[in-house]
């Protein structure tokens, strides 16, 4: 008998809309250790796992001592260096709060794959204070541009293959792959997951101009950065 | 009854009827009943249509679209956001608190802003919070039910909240500090009411367990959502100044000069969108409510036509004969009003019954008529799901949420869901509207 809501998962799935599956991932894992400490978070493994690798995998690596992830947007700043607009493909409200102000001056578009439930785009947008603007599927062409790159979430690779958020494939077509300056690719777990990838799509990681993983953790061993091959 | 009353009074029931059974098409119904109308009563030698449109209180329809604007304006300052927080806060997302700090929420926020703003605001975050915290039918049922009669009662409370109390104030029938001052606290007891039978005789979170997991993970969840959320003082501070402006002309303006509450509004409304340009533009350019102005000037135009045939006279006149008091006759009034918007929906009715209170207030304490007709057509609002655009509104953005119980089964909020809060609401309400003309009453005596 599990001690954890019968609607879990279903709440997870709202979160992981409107703040990005790994987002959510690592603020569910946080309030279920402090109700319930590591044996909740083991309980959410085991019964939401295989329906959200993405939340395995963060509760996963908490149960093995790697109690925060700070996403450092420094190497996917470098990869962007001298755009002028960016569209990002994708929902990640961690990485994207670090992310957005370190870029001045860039105009940068949002394409949000509704995931579960249709985001309220108004309020996604509105904790970026007018920065970020929404983009459609039918007008992403309009970002093109020899100063203009491409970023989506990267949710694990093994160097060859690289899983991302589904409209990454309907954006970032062999038509459009030559109209960007880059096609950048933002590995926010930093490992392959140890699930099979529900919710996204395999990308080949030839196809991204720059594969970036910049989690930074703080395990008792010390401070690690992990970067996998890009 | 003439054949002119009954050809022009047919078409504005039928069309009221038509508009009732297709909400979808209701602009479209209305406006064709507008345009027979007109032709009915210009053949039939009652009134041709420049009469029957200078007739049309254009002044209700700018104070409509002028509190709209600046509702917009208040809305994009991220003022409501910031409150959703906080209620959040306030019920610790906790089932047996929700309900009721949202209904008082809501009931606030419809008094300043227009029900349908109101809603669009409020609803989607206890959308969330349903999600995060679990739920099952009933809750669903009687805490979206409540928040909707809520929503009616904070309308009603305020002189700029909804309709009904707009059309008072555009009409001259009672001022800006008299309806205040007195519908204000009538709206405030039947709230109070209808929270206490709901917390302790309904119990709408019955069975369902407290979760201190769920209800901390909603309380994080939400704080995420509105994480960089901050109020927006650009555009708060001159819209707030200006809608405090205009209450403060509403109040203390004598009325010698002339300044009516439609120029108040148009006045303060134009400030408060050039102190905002850019986003004044945008709002006043694309923000105009375009299908609550036509579906209100479509019924003005049909029940202006009735009026000219002399038909709301003989219905006053009606009521005067029946052979009881003075207070019986404002209560059979109060009652009918109730049902009739309850059947028919609050513009129509209250455009049409206008008419008779104005006559019933020759005789009777103003306040008692006018304000026990706004709290009846409140009670009728909240009656059916389909008496109130917000009703139609509220069950679409709901189906939109998709909540499903802890089985996965999608929860409803349709028509006899929302039935037995609305049979509640509208008693209580109406029950409020007869016992404070009553009050009023034996005050006078």
């Amino acid at each position: 008998m599990t001690s954890l809501p019968r609607h879990l998962g279903q709440a997870f799935r709202m979160a992981a809309g409107e703040l990005g599956m790994a987002s959510a991932a690592r603020l569910f894992v946080r309030e279920l250790s402090q109700s319930g400490g590591d044996a909740l978070v083991g309980e959410a493994c085991d019964v939401l796992g295989r329906e959200y690798p993405v939340l395995d995998f963060v509760a996963h690596r908490w149960i093995h001592g790697e109690r925060e992830s700070r996403l450092d947007p420094a190497p996917t700043v470098r990869a962007l260096e001298g755009i002028t607009r960016l569209l990002v493909v994708g929902l990640e409200t961690d990485a994207l709060d670090v992310f957005v102000s370190a870029l001045p001056g860039v105009e940068i578009g949002l394409v949000a794959e509704p995931f579960g439930v249709e985001p309220d785009m108004r309020r996604v947008l509105a904790n970026y204070h007018g920065v970020l603007q929404p983009v459609s599927l039918t007008e992403f062409r309009r970002w093109v541009g020899r100063r203009s790159a491409l970023l989506t979430f990267v949710y694990g690779t093994d160097g060859h293959t690289a899983h991302v958020a589904a409209t990454w494939l309907r954006v970032a077509g062999p038509d459009v792959r030559p109209q960007f300056r880059s096609l950048v690719g933002w590995d926010v777990l930093g490992e392959p997951m140890r699930l099979y990838p529900r919710w996204l799509v395999e990308t080949n990681c030839n196809d991204f101009s720059a594969l970036v993983g910049s989690i930074r953790r703080s395990t008792a061993a010390g401070p690690e950065t992990h970067l996998p091959p890009s | 009854m003439t054949q002119a009353q009954f050809i022009l009074s047919s078409v504005l029931l039928l069309a009221l009827l038509l508009q009732a059974i297709f909400p979808s098409f209701r602009v479209l119904v209305v406006c064709a009943g507008a345009g027979i109308a007109c032709l009915a009563a210009t053949k039939l030698g009652v009134a041709n249509t420049s009469r029957i449109l200078a007739e049309v209180p254009w002044d209700v329809l700018i104070i409509l679209v002028t509190l709209g604007l600046v509702s917009q304006l208040l809305a994009a300052s991220r003022l409501f956001d910031r409150l959703a927080l906080v209620a959040t806060r306030v019920s610790g997302a906790d089932p047996h608190r929700l309900t009721i700090v949202f209904a008082i929420a809501m009931y606030v926020v419809s008094g300043v802003v227009n029900n349908l703003t109101a809603l669009v605001l409020v609803l989607p975050v206890l959308h969330v919070l349903l999600r995060l915290g679990g739920t099952n039918q009933r809750y669903v049922s009687w805490t979206l039910g409540v928040l909707l009669v809520a929503c009616n009662l904070g309308g009603a409370a305020t002189p700029i909240g909804d309709f009904p109390a707009i059309l008072l104030l555009g009409r001259g029938s009672m001022t800006f500090g008299d309806y205040l001052a007195n519908a204000a606290p009538a709206t405030l007891v039947a709230l109070a009411a209808l929270l206490v039978v709901t917390a302790f005789v309904v119990r709408p979170a019955r069975g369902m367990p407290r979760d201190p997991i769920s209800a901390g993970i909603a309380r994080a969840v939400m704080t995420a959502l509105h994480r960089r959320i901050s109020l927006d003082r650009r555009i708060f501070v001159p819209a707030a100044a200006s809608l405090l402006l205009m209450i403060a002309a509403w109040l203390f303006l004598p009325s010698s000069l002339g300044i009516g509450p439609e120029l108040i509004c148009w006045l303060g409304a134009s400030l408060a969108l050039l102190l905002n340009r850019r986003l004044g533009e945008k709002l006043t350019r694309n923000g105009l409510e375009a299908e609550a102005v036509l579906f209100l000037l479509s019924l003005f135009v049909m029940v202006g036509a009735v009026r000219d045939t002399g038909l709301f006279e003989l219905i006053a006149r009606g009521l005067e004969s029946l052979p009881i008091s003075g207070a019986g006759q404002l209560f059979v009034f109060l009652l009918l009003a109730g049902v009739l918007t309850g059947l028919f929906s609050a513009g129509p009715s209250m455009a049409a019954l206008l008419e008779v209170a104005a006559s019933l207030a020759k005789r009777l304490p103003p306040s008692a008529v006018y304000v026990g007709l706004a709290l009846s057509v409140c009670a009728g609002s909240s009656l059916f799901l389909t008496a109130a655009t917000s009703g139609p509104l509220a069950q679409a953005l709901t189906e939109r949420a998709d909540i499903r119980d802890a089985d996965g089964r999608p929860l409803r909020f349709g028509f006899f869901d929302f039935l037995p809060t609305g049979l509640l609401g509208f008693a209580i309400i109406e029950a409020t509207a007869i016992g404070y003309a009553a009050w009023v009453l034996s005050r006078v005596r």
